[in-house]
């Protein structure tokens, strides 16, 4: 389970809708228990892809580099990534799959004429064939 | 000894620790002796056949060691390795 504070989930949910109709990308930070995970920041990133982002994104190693210095900085955990999928459902598509990552938690906003609509979270395992759902919890109002 | 920070969501596998120190004069011995130590880590960083697997990246302080000299990069005392993930992907066109 992860949940998202209402903090982060603005600024997560405003960078999808500013970003659109392009995909945005960031980090998700905060800290992990025995109930799960909780985002208390979250850290927008450059989306480095060269081609059209609209249906691509891509993050610069030395950016997360940077998140995870930021989150040992301010004593919090890197525990995951995000980004949007404009027009598009928040699922977790192949190209998502093929250059996943299985240690963090991914979640996908979908943003549906310039909106955010839904979101989902995703844990990919280390072989990049298979995602499993995470439960995610986000301030609703 | 050179020191390997450790990400979060493999600090279950290296006795909770954010960080180690291992010894070693390149990349590769550094990261060969910290995962000897934590064979559950190497699963982690390492395919079965002995290579890093495809989506991690190993930086030398700001470096990326693939535009070093890869696992043979030279490693002092003082330096700083960290694992870092390749991470991309989007939807693609693949469905409207």
């Amino acid at each position: 389970m992860i949940e998202i504070e209402l903090q982060p989930w603005q600024q997560m949910t405003a960078h999808a809708e500013a970003t659109y109709p392009n995909e945005c990308c960031g980090a998700m930070l905060g800290s992990t228990d025995e109930n799960g995970k909780t985002v208390t920041v979250a850290l927008a990133l450059d989306n480095a892809s060269t081609g059209s982002q609209r249906a691509r994104y891509e993050l610069r190693p030395e950016d997360l580099l940077k998140a995870d210095r930021e989150a040992r900085s301010r004593k919090l955990e890197l525990i995951g990534i995000y980004h949007s999928h404009p027009d598009c459902d928040a699922y977790f598509s192949e190209t998502d799959l093929k250059n996943s990552c299985p240690w963090y938690s991914f979640v996908v906003l979908s943003v549906q004429r310039g909106r955010f609509d839904h979101a989902n979270c995703w844990l990919p395992d280390a072989e990049q064939t298979h995602a499993e759902k995470e439960e995610l919890s986000w301030p609703k109002s | 000894m050179a020191k390997i920070l450790i990400p979060t969501p493999l600090r279950q596998y290296a006795d909770k620790k954010d960080s180690l120190e291992a010894p070693g004069s390149t990349v590769g011995e550094v990261l060969a002796a910290a995962t000897a130590q934590h064979p559950d880590l190497r699963k982690q960083i390492y395919t079965e056949e002995g290579k890093l697997r495809s989506f991690v990246n190993v930086y030398l302080n700001d470096e990326d060691i693939r535009y070093l000299d890869k696992d043979k990069t030279a490693v002092g005392a003082n330096d700083t390795l960290s694992i870092v993930p390749s991470i991309a992907g989007g939807w693609a066109g693949e469905r409207a």
